[in-house]
Order: structure tokens, then C-alpha cells, then sequence
């Protein structure tokens, strides 16, 4: 009797551990399941990226022996050899590369100055001011494209100040672009920098400027590194404005890749090293500054 | 005295958001105002020399646009039409998605950190680099999606994806694939917002897991859902690099508004038109803006 009991009770618990191993290994089943759908294109865009542009083109998903397939038939680096060749992606890199960091020091510049005036001061219009700051995160870019790009047609024409596929241009619009998200951002992170220090600043005969640079501004160092890798960010990733305002000597990367597929000739393989070129800028600083960009992401939609 | 040192404090105050100011005038509020006025121009290419002399149409370029006998109207009703019927896919579908990982990645296992840095992988690549490489994986003859349905045997024939009927879905799969993961991010959050002590309560009074997840999940992250969908909804009218990659700057029928309004005023240079299709989508973009700020302060009452 006993024996019998305790043998029902060895089955009962080996149901148990079975029912819980099915459950273990149905999620690691999703999780795989989500890795692997998350990291094909990536996959298929590094094995691409290796192909020879032949292989690509002579490629046919109804032919077996002719069909695309993960590992490259032939292993070769000539793409990364001749990124700079039939497309200028090189070049392109570098006008990318200046847009971003000129538009990560003006976005850093005009967002702090802001933000200490909303954090810090009491004056009047300051609802409106914080209110036309995030009513211009509601704007779809082509709303205001056409009368912009005809304003630095007219610029030019009266002024004589070129803004269209220049550097100043591009810098110009793209820290307007940045600077909403910063100043929020920087807002959040000065309010919790308490108020006696400034004071402080003041006492020991620190001007408003002095105590903003010499005080405010170490102490929120962090704040200041996100919001300069999210204008670097969004200057590298725009497009709409880049495919309109810039041309042969301000292309960014964005567009660029576009040029490898053309009416003659698509160019996969070349535009596949491309894309980890571009990618990887973005990828270094985000992976940089990973926690800082996801919370201050995460309490914008939390708190919203 | 206190209240000049307290003015003199104040007139500083606009020294310091003076030159924000200046940036989002000349990018964002003139254009926008100048916007409006030429849309009620008759200004192309040629009267762009001498636009103080572009005819004045009045309503005529909303007149056309509104008007389903001609063609430039029926294009944008049916974009207009194209970026809600992509909305009401997207939307929906990454946030069931980004929900089911996001409840995935909040249990233990081996790797979680490691998971939970990949899945941002979609969201932080480049919108040029991911959408291009979604353009090589739907090629027709060289692209993995035809490899597949074809090895599976659902399709006898490799299928166009990025031309005519199948532009959209191509576009959808794609977006969806890049948007679940900011959703995923957000309702992870929130989900580690929930104290576990609610959960200990459900299982003694015998919750099973659906019953804790409608009665105890669901509603607590009911706010981070409704501040997703007023982000979602106004996004979804920005639409544009996913449909002007992936299918290039003449979609056909998969034009939505903003590649439909560039390539009226950038390859036709109709900039009157175009800028005319502006306003009445920054109108569409206004309106579902204060509807959903609507829903959402009614979910804030109750929570």
C-alpha cells in the first residue's frame, strides 16, 4: 500500500518535470524563433556582402543549382575593395560624417542653453515656448519640405547665401530636427539637478553663463553625451530632406546607397558592404550609450 | 527692487532659447505659414522665377485634389487611403508582436540580456540600410522570400513583390519587421512596472495565466498602450523612407501621401499642388493628433 502510494507520487512528479521540461523547451523554442527572425537580414546582408557581384546576378530561385544561398559559392573582399568606386560611398561617408558631428555640437549647444531656461527660469510665454517645441514633433517632414526648399531658393536669390546642398544647410535643418527631443530630454535631466548648486555658483560670483559652464554642464555630462549621440544619430539615418536638399558635394549615406541600384545595373553585392559600413557608426555610439537612449526613451512613453 | 531683479532674470530667460527659437522659425513655423499661402498658387518651375507674379487660384488646387475625376485627386485619395490601410496593419500587428516577446523576455532564461540587446537590433539600424536589404530579400529572382515560398511549394512561379499588387505587403512585412521593436521596448518597461505582489494575489484567489494576464497584465499596461497608439497613429502619416526605398520614388499604387506629394513637386514640379496636398495632410495629422490625445486623457482619468 505504502509502496504503492509512493510510486504514484514518483509518476506524479516525473509528469511534473516532464510538463515543465515541454515548457522549457518551447521557450527556448520562441526565443529562438524571435533571434532568428530578428537576425536573417542581417545574416543574409553580411553573406551578400561577400558575394561576387557574378554570383548575384547569375542567381535564380527556380533554378536549384543556380539559387541563392546562404554561404557565398565563391569568397571575395572585392566589395569592400571597391566601395569607393562605382559608387562614391567613401566620400559620401565623409559629408555624412560632417553633417552629423555639426549638427551633434549645434543640437548640443542651443538644446542645453533652452533647457536651463526651462528648467531653471520663471518667464512669460514659457508654456507656449514648451508646447512649440513639441508641436514640431507632430509635423510629417514634407509639410514644411516644399516652402523650405523654395525658402533657400529665394535665400540664395536675395541674399546670396547658398543653403542648398551645402554643409551649413544640412547642419542647420538637421539640428532643428534634434533640438525638440533634446530639450525635453535635457529638461527631464537639469530638473534633477538641484537648484542650490546653481545658487551656489552665483554666491561664490558665477554669472548665469558662468554657473550654466562651469556647474550645470559637467554635472550633466550624461544627458549632454545622449542628446549629442541622438542628433548624430538622426543626421546620419534622415532621408527625405537628404534626397531633396543635397547634391553631388553633400550626398549622405543614406542616399547614397540608393545609387547602387540603377535602370542599367543593380549592384547587391556592393550595396550589401555599404549598408555594414553605414551601419556600423550607429551601431558603435548606440551600443555606447545603450542605457541612457532606452531611458530616456522608455520615461518620454512611460510617463507621456 | 525684487520684482526688476526678477524682470532682469526673465529677459535672460529669452537670450537662452532665443536661438532654438530662430532654428524652428525658419525650418518649422514659416515654412509652414508660407506652406499654406502657396498653396493657394498656381506656382510650378516656370512662375518660380517670378513667384510674386504666380497666378493666385484661390481653392483651385484643393478643388482638384478633391475631385475624383482628376487624376492628381484620384492619386491622393488613394494614398491617403493606401498609409491608413498600412496603419491599421502595422500598428496592430507590431504591438501583438512587440507584446508576446515583451512577455517572452520578461521570464528567466539563459541569455536574457543578450536577447534583450538584440531585439533593439531592427529599431536602431538605419532606415536606409534596413530597407534595402528587405529590397534584395523580396527580389523576384534572387531574393529569399521567392527561395522559400517556392522550397515550400506554395508558389509555382517567383512572385514580383515590389511592383503593382504586392508593393504594399512587401512594404508592411518590412516595417513591421523594423517597428515591433520600439513596442517591444516600451511594454517590457512596462511590464517590470508591475508590482509582483498583484500576481501573488491572482494565483491564491486560482487566476489561471490568461485570467492574470486580462485581469491583472492587460490593464495595468493599458497606459503605456494608449501613449504607443497616439505615437503610432501620428507616425504613421510620416510615412516615407520604407515606401521611397523599397519601391523607389514612383511606388504606382503604393503611394502614400508623402511620396506622392514629393514626386508631385520634385519630378512634376507642381509646387502650388503639392504644397496645397501638404496642408490638407498636416489638417488629417491634426485632427487624428487630437483624437487620439482624446482617448488618451480619458485612459489617464482612469488609472
Amino acid at each position: 500500500m505504502n509502496f504503492e502510494l509512493k510510486k504514484e507520487m514518483m509518476q506524479a512528479k516525473k509528469r511534473r518535470s516532464g510538463r515543465k521540461l515541454v515548457k522549457r523547451t518551447l521557450l527556448y523554442l520562441a526565443v529562438f524563433l524571435v533571434l532568428f527572425i530578428i537576425l536573417a537580414p542581417y545574416m543574409w546582408m553580411v553573406s551578400g556582402s561577400f558575394k561576387t557581384s557574378l554570383e548575384i546576378q547569375a542567381a535564380d530561385v527556380t533554378r536549384p543549382h543556380l539559387e541563392p544561398r546562404w554561404i557565398p559559392r565563391k569568397f571575395t573582399l572585392e566589395n569592400y575593395a571597391n566601395v569607393n568606386k562605382t559608387v562614391r560611398m567613401l566620400d559620401y561617408f565623409r559629408n555624412s560624417l560632417i553633417i552629423s558631428l555639426g549638427t551633434m555640437f549645434f543640437s548640443i549647444v542651443i538644446s542645453i542653453t533652452a533647457a536651463y531656461a526651462l528648467s531653471r527660469f520663471n518667464f512669460k510665454g514659457k508654456e507656449t515656448f514648451a508646447l512649440g517645441v513639441a508641436a514640431t514633433q507632430m509635423f510629417p517632414g514634407i509639410a514644411f519640405l516644399i516652402p523650405y526648399f523654395i525658402l533657400f531658393t529665394f535665400i540664395n536669390r536675395y541674399l546670396g547665401i547658398q543653403l542648398r546642398n551645402t554643409f551649413p544647410g544640412m547642419i542647420l535643418t538637421y539640428t532643428t530636427f534634434a533640438i525638440p527631443f533634446s530639450i525635453l530630454m535635457l529638461r527631464n535631466f537639469l530638473d534633477t539637478v538641484p537648484r542650490e548648486i546653481d545658487e551656489q555658483a552665483q554666491i561664490d560670483g558665477c554669472s548665469r553663463f558662468g554657473a550654466l559652464f562651469r556647474v550645470i554642464i559637467p554635472l550633466s555630462a550624461p544627458g549632454i553625451v545622449a542628446v549629442g549621440i541622438y542628433s548624430f544619430i538622426m543626421a546620419w539615418n534622415e532621408v527625405l530632406f537628404a534626397a531633396i536638399l543635397t547634391g553631388r558635394e553633400t550626398k549622405t549615406v543614406a542616399i547614397g546607397l540608393l545609387e547602387y541600384i540603377t535602370q542599367q545595373q543593380a549592384r547587391w553585392s556592393g550595396m550589401m558592404a555599404a549598408c555594414i559600413l553605414v551601419s556600423i557608426p550607429v551601431l558603435l555610439l548606440f551600443t555606447f550609450m545603450q542605457r541612457q537612449i532606452v531611458e530616456g526613451l522608455v520615461s518620454g512613453a512611460t510617463k507621456g | 527692487m525684487g520684482t526688476s531683479l526678477k524682470d532682469k532674470a526673465e529677459r535672460k530667460a529669452y537670450w537662452f532659447i532665443l536661438p532654438s527659437i530662430i532654428c524652428m522659425l525658419i525650418v518649422h513655423f514659416i515654412p509652414i505659414i508660407w506652406g499654406v499661402y502657396i498653396s493657394f498658387l498656381d506656382l510650378d518651375i516656370y512662375t518660380l522665377a517670378q513667384w510674386t507674379s504666380a497666378p493666385f487660384v484661390g481653392l483651385g488646387n484643393f478643388i482638384r485634389i478633391f475631385s475624383g475625376k482628376v487624376a492628381v485627386g484620384q492619386k491622393f485619395m488613394r494614398s491617403v487611403y493606401t498609409v491608413i490601410v498600412y496603419g491599421l496593419i502595422t500598428i496592430p500587428v507590431g504591438y501583438v508582436i512587440g507584446l508576446l516577446v515583451a512577455l517572452l523576455l520578461n521570464r528567466n532564461f539563459v541569455g536574457r540580456t543578450f536577447v534583450r540587446g538584440i531585439i533593439l537590433l531592427p529599431y536602431i539600424t538605419p532606415d536606409s540600410v534596413a530597407y534595402n536589404v528587405w529590397r534584395f530579400i523580396f527580389q523576384a529572382r534572387i531574393g529569399l522570400v521567392n527561395k522559400y515560398l517556392l522550397q515550400l511549394g506554395l508558389i509555382k512561379e517567383p512572385l514580383i513583390w515590389l511592383v503593382g499588387k504586392r508593393a504594399l505587403t512587401a512594404v508592411i512585412i518590412a516595417s513591421i519587421w523594423k517597428g515591433w521593436p520600439f513596442a517591444c521596448l516600451i511594454l517590457l518597461a512596462g511590464l517590470q512596472g508591475i508590482p509582483p505582489e498583484l500576481y501573488e494575489a491572482a494565483r491564491i484567489d486560482g487566476a489561471s495565466p490568461w485570467q492574470q494576464f486580462t485581469h491583472v497584465t492587460f490593464p495595468l499596461l493599458l497606459p503605456v498602450t494608449k501613449t504607443l497608439l497616439v505615437l503610432n497613429v501620428i507616425w504613421n502619416f510620416h510615412a516615407f523612407n520604407q515606401f521611397y526605398i523599397l519601391l523607389g520614388g514612383s511606388p504606382g499604387d503604393a503611394h502614400v501621401p508623402s511620396t506622392f506629394i514629393m514626386q508631385e513637386a520634385f519630378s512634376n514640379l507642381h509646387y502650388g499642388l503639392g504644397s496645397a496636398m501638404s496642408v490638407v495632410l498636416m489638417v488629417i495629422v491634426l485632427i487624428m493628433t487630437v483624437i487620439a490625445l482624446r482617448i488618451k486623457r480619458g485612459a489617464s482619468h482612469e488609472f
